[in-house]
């Protein structure tokens, strides 16, 4: 099982969900380029201005570790990036997780992603406002030391710590692009899990989802917000089990 | 806890007594306690107040639906997450909106509060008014951005005028500014038309000069003619310089209609118009569009109908591009034009020395059609005057595929006389005609037929040139060249080189064409003057050989002659006239004529040689010549033999070989001298055979005529026949094959036993 952190932190938003599949799975986490201990200087604005540069890392991580029948389990936008990883390569995977996926934030005619273009641009900007504490100083002290990641959890907000650079332009592509016209490629079993009252990925959105990609499962959690993870792992493992038992 | 020194003043200490609730309700932050979900369950009097909420609204309301969307998403994504990660948040900027709508900035700090198993129970907010502190934040960040955005154009600049700088044609420059200009201020496409090159030929009219697309980028086809039919009205724009939106609104809608139609078709709301000038001058437009972009793969933030507007700095920017890259085109276009120049100068020099070269008007106009095509066009013809009318020596196409159509013109359809084809016209008024544009309608007066006209159109001709080829007044013919539509069309310059190189050919041309007419004329001479077959004569066998140097179209003054004489005897004689043209042929001629008159009265062999030295004045022959003289009775093969300068006879009898000890006597024509004519006797035994040869036989640039002799006796002694023929034939193989630099006549008879 290969789990993949959505936007916003890092892959310790999977601490109480992962350790529960290690038992019957091969389990492996991972932090996006840019995200947690990843190398910065990986970083190429040019790959990562599209969700797709981002599931080719995925392909290439699955191919690079010989993963096979993998089942990919991803948070948000990464719900999008297993969607587009499993269009690059069908071949690698078993089955489809997406918690809280929207395939477009935007309200677009009658679509209704639950998000106007001025509350997208308010969001860029409230990010600007909270990364005014990321220093330039601490930087180095994340990325040279990836070998002693204590380092970075010294530091305030750790796990949600990011370059504002590139937390601004992964919202712009997490927030701006529009891969509905991509469901309908997804050929694995697939699970849509949805929260109660997620303000991010409404019911709506979720449905849409589930219609759009073909034979897909649907499990309504009764967790609220977005992060079911965090907040209800437990009811969110037992979805994942009772679909992959299916 | 707390200190308090003594006395203790009664309002202090009235106020340290205070009421803890009333410390929570009144403290100098909003206190906010939420379960783990966000619901509301305590909020302290200060953030009421802040907010203009009513605690009793708060309670049950998720803490999340108070701030505004940017704030919710964050606080679903990043704050959240870290309470249950690490149990606690520091100074995360948050927007709460108020009771009013509008939104309070903050600063909250959060700890979540959990149970023995770790399960969290409650979540305990602070919040701190940050209105002043966020202000002046957000005026630093703007002012980050403003600087990152003008770092970001002086850097869009410095990149323009380095890869400009790179760039060595239209294309590439055009390429540059399109690419970099749709870049940095974001526009859904941009394409650079420029103004085509102005021609002699263009007739007065609509004064918007035609224009070409150089570059274009995300603007779909459609939408680039509609923007082509309405370059009228942007030449207006460009003509007052700098850069002008031009939104899609009615004003566009009166002047362009069909522009208008086709913006709005695709989803742009503007036009930008960025004069592309050099100097002053107008070069052209570079164009941009403001909209909806088709190859983007994220959602344009900006909503429809506020996109077609551009910053003061963007417009600037282009402004600058615009400027850029009207200089490099300048610069380009010389730097085109050197490059042309340079390549002509060495066409034309590569002209010279082929021509210099060629042997013959066919191979000279062969060689250079093939030198021109397709280096300086796609089609050459060469079409020479002659008695019959125009022949087309050579007609090259660069297209090897469309060589088949070229060579039915030029059996088929060479240009009649009288009709008003370029290249007839070119000879007739003895100048160059220059059609700058081939129509069709052009084609269908220039062309004798239908299968002419439609072979012609075949060719897709854009544009020719005819150029006279004249010696001394003299039409000789004329040199075309032609561009078809996929070169670019023909340039003064290109004419001048045209003319350059026809004044070359008609050099070579006219030596060749004399030098093939004296040539012509000299050989049909000697082959007039020459006995093909050499007479019947008893009781001899006789061969001649007459071989031209394969060197040149020169032609000699050699000869050989054998005459029966009435009686006995016979007369022989071989002659070598100086020099290797018409004169020489001609000098041959009349020496024969004179020789043969002087055989009436049988003089003998020396007194040939007295005669014609005393009459040389008066014969007005202009060249000297040798020659030997031989009288033979082939009864009794008595021989008797003079010479004058000539290299002596060759005896060969059974395979033994010699010459003739025959003393020469000063050639004919030279000045006189004191020795007379001598003369040799001898007798020519039967079965052995006399052989008279020119110097062609034995000389040669590179060996000493002893050498040639020896090789001579060599050849004589081990060529083993009686046979004159054979004889002849194993002397030419063996001393005259390969390359000869002289004509050689051969005379060999033999006494038959």
């Amino acid at each position: 099982m290969l789990f993949a952190h959505g936007f916003g932190c890092d892959q310790s938003m999977w601490r109480f969900v992962a350790p529960e599949f290690e038992a019957d799975h091969r389990v492996v986490l991972f932090d996006h380029v840019g995200f947690g201990q990843s190398d910065l200087a990986a970083y190429d604005p040019q790959r990562y201005g599209s969700l797709r540069g981002y599931a080719a890392d995925v392909v290439e991580l699955c191919r690079e570790l010989e993963l096979t029948d993998v089942v990919f389990v991803g948070h948000s936008v990464s719900a999008m990036i297993g969607v587009l990883a499993v269009q690059q390569a069908p071949e690698l995977f078993g089955a489809l997780v997406m918690v809280g996926p929207s395939p477009r934030y935007v309200d677009d005619g009658d679509y209704t992603g639950g998000f106007s273009r001025a509350d997208i641009a308010g969001l860029i900007e409230n990010l600007d406002s909270n990364h005014l504490g990321w220093s330039e100083a601490m930087a180095p002290v994340i990325m040279g030391n990836p070998g002693r990641p204590e380092l970075a959890a010294e530091l305030t907000n750790s796990f949600c710590r990011t370059d504002p650079d590139i937390a601004r332009r992964f919202a712009r592509i997490t927030f701006l692009s529009d891969n509905r016209a991509d469901l309908a490629d997804v050929h694995v079993p697939t699970l849509v899990l949805q929260c109660s009252d997620d303000v991010i990925a409404p019911e709506t959105v979720g449905r849409y989802v589930h219609e759009h990609v073909p034979g897909s499962v649907f499990t309504q959690l009764s967790a609220t917000g977005h992060c079911p993870n965090l907040s209800a792992p437990e009811e969110t493992t037992a979805a994942i089990r009772a679909f992959l038992g299916r | 806890m707390d200190h308090r020194g003594d006395p203790p003043p009664t309002e202090l200490s009235r106020l340290l007594d205070d009421d803890p609730a009333e410390l929570y309700e009144s403290a100098p932050c909003g206190y906010v306690s939420t379960l783990p979900d966000g619901r509301v369950v305590k909020v302290n009097r200060t953030f009421c107040e802040w907010t203009g909420r009513d605690a009793g609204d708060l309670f049950g309301t998720r803490f999340q639906d108070l701030l505004s969307t940017g704030g919710r998403v964050f606080y679903e994504t990043h704050l959240a997450p870290l309470l249950r990660m690490q149990g606690a948040v520091r100074e995360v900027a948050l927007d709460v909106v108020r009771g009013d709508g509008s939104l309070l900035p903050c600063l909250v700090n959060a700890v979540e509060v959990r149970d023995d198993t770790g399960a969290p129970v409650l979540l305990r907010t602070t919040v701190f008014e940050a209105t002043s502190r966020r202000r002046y934040e957000r005026a630093l960040l703007a002012a980050q951005r403003a600087a990152a955005e003008s770092e970001a154009r002086s850097r869009t600049v410095q990149q323009v005028v380095s890869e400009l700088a790179a760039a060595t044609s239209a294309r590439e420059v055009a390429g540059v500014a399109v690419s970099r200009a749709r870049e940095a201020v974001g526009a859904s496409g941009a394409g650079l038309w420029l103004a085509a090159e102005r021609r002699a030929t263009t007739r007065p009219g609509p004064s918007v000069p035609p224009i070409e697309l150089v570059a274009s980028d995300g603007i779909p086809a459609d939408l680039l003619e509609a923007m082509a039919a309405a370059a009228a009205g942007g030449a207006e724009l460009v003509r007052g310089g700098g850069a002008h939106t031009v939104p899609l609104g009615a004003g566009m809608r009166a002047v362009w209609p069909e522009l208008a139609r086709a913006l709005a078709d695709a989803g742009q709301e503007a036009l930008v118009v960025v004069a592309v000038n050099a100097d002053s001058r107008h070069l052209g437009a570079l164009v941009l569009l403001l909209g909806a972009v088709g190859d983007s793969e994220l959602i344009d933030l900006t909503e429809p109908g506020h996109r077609g507007s551009l910053s003061r700095a963007d417009t600037e920017l282009l402004e600058t591009v615009g400027r850029q890259a009207g200089q490099a085109l300048e610069r380009v276009r010389l730097y085109e034009e050197t490059a042309q120049q340079a390549a002509r100068s060495a066409f034309l020099l590569d002209a010279a020395r082929l021509m210099a070269s060629a042997v013959g008007v066919a191979e000279t106009a062969e060689l250079l059609a093939e030198l021109a095509v397709p280096r300086l066009a796609d089609l050459c013809v060469i079409d020479l005057a002659g008695e019959q009318g125009l022949t087309r020596p050579a007609a090259r196409h660069g297209d090897p595929a469309r060589q088949a159509v070229v060579a039915e013109l030029q059996e088929r359809h060479l240009p009649n006389r009288g009709t008003p084809h370029p290249s007839v016209r070119a000879m007739v008024e003895g100048r160059t005609v220059w059609v700058r544009q081939v129509t069709d309608r052009f084609l269908a007066e220039v062309t004798s037929d239908e299968r002419h006209l439609e072979l012609a159109r075949s060719l897709q001709l854009a544009s020719l040139v005819c150029v006279p080829l004249v010696a001394e007044g003299r039409p000789l013919g004329v040199l075309t060249l032609a561009a078809d539509r996929w070169r670019r069309p023909f340039t003064a310059a290109d004419v001048e080189v045209a003319e350059q190189l026809a004044l070359q050919v008609s050099q070579v041309v006219d030596k060749a064409q004399r030098f093939e007419r004296e040539e012509h004329t000299s050989h049909t001479l000697q082959r007039n003057l020459l006995p093909p077959v050499p007479p019947e004569v008893p009781g001899l066998a006789v061969a001649v050989r007459y071989v031209a140097a394969s060197l040149g179209a020169d032609v000699g003054g050699d000869f050989y002659d054998v005459v029966p004489l009435p009686g006995a005897q016979v007369a022989l004689a071989v002659g070598d006239v100086v020099g290797h043209d018409i004169t020489a042929a001609a000098v041959m001629g009349q020496l024969r004529s004179v020789y043969r008159s002087l055989l009436v009265d049988r003089p003998p062999p020396s007194a040939v040689i007295d005669r014609l030295q005393a009459g040389w004045s008066l014969l007005g022959l202009q060249r000297m010549a040798t020659a030997l003289f031989v009288s033979l009775d082939p009864a009794t093969g008595q021989l008797r033999i003079a010479s004058a300068g000539h290299l002596p006879p060759l005896l060969v009898s059974r395979g033994h070989a010699e010459l003739l000890d025959v003393r020469p006597s000063r050639m004919l024509g030279a000045p006189p001298a004191p020795a007379p004519a001598a003369e040799w006797a001898g007798v020519l035994p039967p079965g052995a055979t006399l052989v008279l040869y020119t110097d062609g036989l034995v000389e040669s640039r590179d060996a000493d005529l002893d050498v040639g002799l020896e090789a001579l006796l060599a050849a004589a002694a081990g060529a083993g026949t009686a046979d004159p023929d054979e004889l002849c034939d194993r002397l030419l193989a063996d001393l005259a094959g390969g390359v000869r630099a002289d004509d050689v006549a051969l005379l060999a008879i033999t006494r038959l036993p």
